[in-house]
Parts: structure tokens; C-alpha cells; sequence
């Protein structure tokens, strides 16, 4: 079939494909678990009631029900019933860490590589636009980002991470990017930034701030967009090799059930 | 000097800055009724400052064809006794621009816990370094205000001084889309390509439908050119037109720190 007809049908099927479908508990229960992984919702806070989150999200009060449920069954969540009830926040660095090794296990390669395809396109395109755009003021501010990063832990770098590609997306002057870079860290910062566990990583983002902030003072567009492409680039390949160290760790045991079955 | 060329686009850099004046006057209005409030309070405290903030806001957040989004107050860290970290900001719930009413007013959901991954240190941003440091109102943008419109956003913030102390500032956001709506009018009647640029030459909106918004307008000698207009914006006078090598002319909008340029 000619690739251009196969994709308009592919288009049209988008447009009527239904809003509410399945999976949408599970979508509430992933970005939650990600906020809760992430340390963006801490330890003992306490989550907005089932219909504010039904609100928040768009979505069913029964979706959002589901999703708490499933929360409890990873243990992430606590119910408190009475007057002072609600679901509250249940976390630790064990369990961040279990969650994140479990997400990266149950991603496929083409996914993580599709995930950080889809980020890189967003921080590329964002960065390429900054160069031409950015004034003294906004140069100087991307500068002062990187003066103030903590390297010293993973969470001190992502979060450097973090604030410089939304700034070098603010200076875009586009609000979808903004919103698209937002959403994305959100979702897969992360996974996608676990290689900051390693010092080694973390000095490489200051590497590649040093190297933006000289594109954009340069006006150079392509070497904006290729520094930042490279370096999500490389974040993903960390991460692949981190799931096949996790499905190497993993194996011996499944061998032996194996050859206990047969 | 052309003279006559100069006076068309004078006349209408001055009713550029007619467009943006009122709004100037409206927070200027706040601030000085904040300062009567707060002056006479020992122990300022959030709890009863929102609500008056909140009532004084809507009157205009509601007012049919109100240019502005979002407004209020922003205290200095530490000055309220009940709020150390403290946004006192309204959005309109409507988007006027996108054909969608307004109905009633909602308060900005911002994080004020310094420990929260997501907590911001509102002192770092534009909009209150510069009144900070200037001790006057400045126009910030158009910028992305992924903190609170989440979208193309024009700020204008004044400090609230009492005593010589900075408790905060009070201030207004505008959309660059319906600034671009109210501003392209005034710029139709003219037979060069004029474009209203910031004090960083960032284009807020231009005739020539090809020159992006956002985009900075790079002339030879345009930052020179622009380069008075911040310390102008913050001493409240007006500088003079100047004419670049390439011919155009640069006309200040008022003391707004926007600049028209004519070319």
C-alpha cells in the first residue's frame, strides 16, 4: 500500500479514536507514580481528594478511584480515614529506586528510544529557536542556571537538568515548547535522566550547558539543537545498557525456574 | 532632521503608549492603597491582606474589555508573619481573545514551600529583580510565563515601598495576543513597516505580518538605539527618536520602554 494514503487513514483513525478509553487509570497511576518516584510529591503529602484529582485530570471520578487503588498496591499510598483522612504520600529511596528499575524492565528498547526520539525533538527544536532569539538578559540567565547546579547528587543534577531545558524552551518564546517540555520531564525526566546516578553523567551536563549557552551566544541554531540532541542521545544509551545490566541480573533465576519446570 | 517623518511615528508611538497607560495608572492605583493599608499594620499577615487584594483585583479582571489576564500582589519573602514565600495572584477564567467569556476570577495555585522540587525563588525572576533593583515599575516581556498564565504574557510590576523597605510589589499581566489585537489598529495607518519592539528589541507586534513575534528585530544599531530605554523606564522620562544608519527611525513609546520603529 502507498505510504501516503496508509497514513491519512492512519490520521483520520486518530481523529475518531475515543478521548475517554482505556487505560486512562493506568495513565493517572503512571503519572503519579513518576511524581512520587521523582520526590515531585514527598514523602507524607497528602494527594487531593478522589474527585479534585477526577478534576485535575480530566478524568472519571472512578478513573481516578482505580488509579488510588493501585497506588495503595504498589505501597506508595496510605489511607487515612476521619476527619483527617485522605491518601497521603508513602516514600523512600528504596522504593524510588525499585519503581524506576521496574519502569525501565517493563519498557522495550524501541520504547525508550521512541521516548527520548520524541524529547529530543521537543529540546532540539526548542534550543535551535533560542539561539536566534535569545537576548543578553536571557543568555544571562541560562548562565546563572548552570553557576547554581548541584552536581553532587543525582536529584541536584536532574533538577539542573530540569531548569535549563525549560528555560532554553521559555526563550523559544513559544508556549507550546514550554508546555511540551514541561509535560515530557514530567513523564520521563526520571527515567530518562537515571544516568545521573554516575558523576561522570552529571559533569557531562554541565559539558553540554557550557556547550548550548556558547551556541546560542553564537547565534549558531544547528549546534544548539545538536548539543542537545546528542546529549538526550546519549542519556537514552545509558539507560539501555542499564536495562540489559537489570535483565542480565535478573536471568540466572529465571533459568533456574526453567529448568525446575521442565 | 526629517522632522515630518518623524511626527507620524510619534504620534503613534504616543498612542501606543495610550494603549498600555491605563494600565500603568490602574497598578500604580493599587500600590498606593496597599501602602495605605500596610503602613498602619504592625503584623502584616496573609490572611487578611488576600481577601482585599482579591476584591480590589476583580473589579478589573472582570471589567469587560479589561486588557489584563492576571494581577495582584507578591510579598517580599518574610514580610508576612503567616507566609513567608507569598503570590497574591488572580487570573481572569476567561480568555477573551479565544472567544471564551470571562467568568469570575480564580487565584493562582502557586507553590510557596521553599522545600518542594517545584518551588521557584520568585526574587530570581525579571519581574522582581528589576523593580527590585530600579526601586520603579518595569515591563517584562513578552516572555513565557510558565509560572502563572502559561502563556505569551506581558508583566508590568511596581515595588510597594514603605519606609524605604521593598514589602513586595504589586503588578499585571497582559497577553501578547491581545496586545497584538489592540496594537495592530494603531499601527495600520501608516505607510512604512513599523514594528513595536521591547528594550531588548524582541518584536511585541509589527505591520509586516512576516516578522514573528518573539523574534528579535536585528537592525544595524537597534541595541545602541534601545539601550536608553531601560534607565529611562526606570527614571520615568521620555528619550528622543534616533535615526539608524539604515534609516529607521526609533521613536520611544512614552516611558512604557516599548520602542516603535519605523523603517
Amino acid at each position: 500500500m502507498p505510504h501516503a494514503t496508509a497514513r491519512a487513514d492512519a490520521a483520520r483513525a486518530v481523529v475518531f479514536s475515543p478521548l475517554e478509553g482505556a487505560g486512562r487509570a493506568e495513565l493517572v497511576e503512571q503519572r503519579l507514580t513518576d511524581a512520587i518516584a521523582s520526590g515531585v510529591l514527598r514523602d507524607g503529602e497528602r494527594l487531593p481528594s478522589e474527585a479534585d484529582l477526577a478534576k485535575f485530570l480530566g478524568v472519571a471520578p472512578v478513573t481516578a478511584r482505580e488509579a488510588l487503588v493501585a497506588l495503595r498496591h504498589k505501597g506508595l499510598v496510605r489511607t487515612r480515614r476521619g476527619r483527617d483522612g485522605g491518601s497521603f504520600v508513602t516514600y523512600d529511596d528504596d522504593v524510588s529506586l525499585r519503581l524506576t528499575e521496574e519502569r525501565v524492565r517493563a519498557m522495550s528498547r524501541i520504547e525508550l528510544r521512541d521516548l527520548s526520539l520524541h524529547y529530543a525533538a521537543i529540546a532540539g527544536m526548542a534550543a535551535e529557536v533560542a539561539a536566534d532569539r535569545a537576548s543578553d538578559d536571557d543568555l544571562q540567565s541560562l548562565v546563572e542556571i548552570d553557576a547554581r547546579a548541584d552536581l553532587a547528587s543525582p536529584g541536584g543534577a536532574r533538577r539542573a537538568v530540569g531548569r535549563f531545558q525549560l528555560e532554553v524552551a521559555a526563550i523559544s518564546q513559544s508556549p507550546r515548547l514550554v508546555h511540551e517540555e514541561l509535560r515530557l520531564q514530567a513523564e520521563t525526566g526520571v527515567l530518562l535522566w537515571m544516568c545521573l546516578r554516575e558523576q561522570e553523567y552529571r559533569d557531562r551536563t554541565r559539558e553540554h550547558r557550557l556547550e548550548v549557552i556558547a551556541a546560542i551566544r553564537a547565534a549558531d541554531a544547528a549546534s544548539a539543537r545538536h548539543a542537545t540532541t546528542t546529549h538526550i542521545g546519549s542519556a537514552v544509551e545509558w539507560l539501555i545498557d542499564e536495562k540489559v545490566r537489570l535483565e542480565a541480573a535478573s536471568a540466572p533465576s529465571l533459568a533456574r525456574e526453567e529448568g525446575s519446570t521442565s | 532632521m526629517t522632522q515630518a517623518v518623524a511626527t507620524g511615528a510619534s504620534a503613534i508611538a504616543g498612542r501606543i503608549a495610550d494603549v498600555i497607560d491605563p494600565v500603568f495608572a490602574l497598578i500604580d492605583g493599587w500600590q498606593h492603597d496597599l501602602v495605605e493599608r500596610l503602613s498602619a499594620e504592625p503584623e502584616p499577615r496573609a490572611a487578611d491582606l488576600d481577601p482585599a487584594v482579591a476584591a480590589t483585583v476583580a473589579a478589573e479582571l472582570d471589567r469587560p474589555g479589561t486588557l489584563i489576564t492576571g494581577a495582584g500582589f507578591v510579598a517580599a519573602p518574610g514580610y508576612l508573619a503567616d507566609a513567608p514565600w507569598h503570590l497574591a495572584w488572580w487570573l481572569s477564567d476567561g480568555n477573551p481573545f479565544r472567544g471564551v467569556p470571562a467568568r469570575g476570577i480564580r487565584r493562582l495555585d502557586a507553590v510557596s514551600d521553599p522545600d518542594a522540587e517545584s518551588f521557584r525563588d520568585y526574587t530570581t525572576l525579571e519581574w522582581w529583580r528589576v523593580p527590585e533593583r530600579t526601586g520603579s515599575r518595569h515591563l517584562t516581556g513578552p516572555y513565557v510565563d510558565y509560572l502563572c498564565t502559561d502563556d505569551y504574557t506581558v508583566t508590568v510590576t511596581t515595588p510597594v515601598t514603605i519606609d524605604d523597605d521593598m514589602i513586595g510589589l504589586v503588578g499585571a499581566d497582559m497577553y501578547v495576543a491581545r496586545l497584538e489585537q489592540v496594537l495592530l489598529p494603531v499601527l495600520r495607518d501608516a505607510d512604512r513597516t513599523l514594528t513595536v519592539v521591547n528594550a531588548s528589541g524582541r518584536i511585541v507586534v509589527s505591520t509586516d505580518p512576516h516578522r514573528a513575534t518573539g523574534a528579535l528585530l536585528r537592525l544595524d544599531g537597534l541595541p545602541e538605539a534601545l539601550a536608553p530605554l531601560r534607565e529611562a523606564e526606570a527614571e520615568g522620562r521620555v528619550t528622543d527618536a534616533v535615526r539608524l544608519p539604515g534609516g529607521a527611525d526609533v521613536v520611544p513609546c512614552g516611558d512604557t520602554s516599548l520602542a516603535l520603529v519605523a523603517e
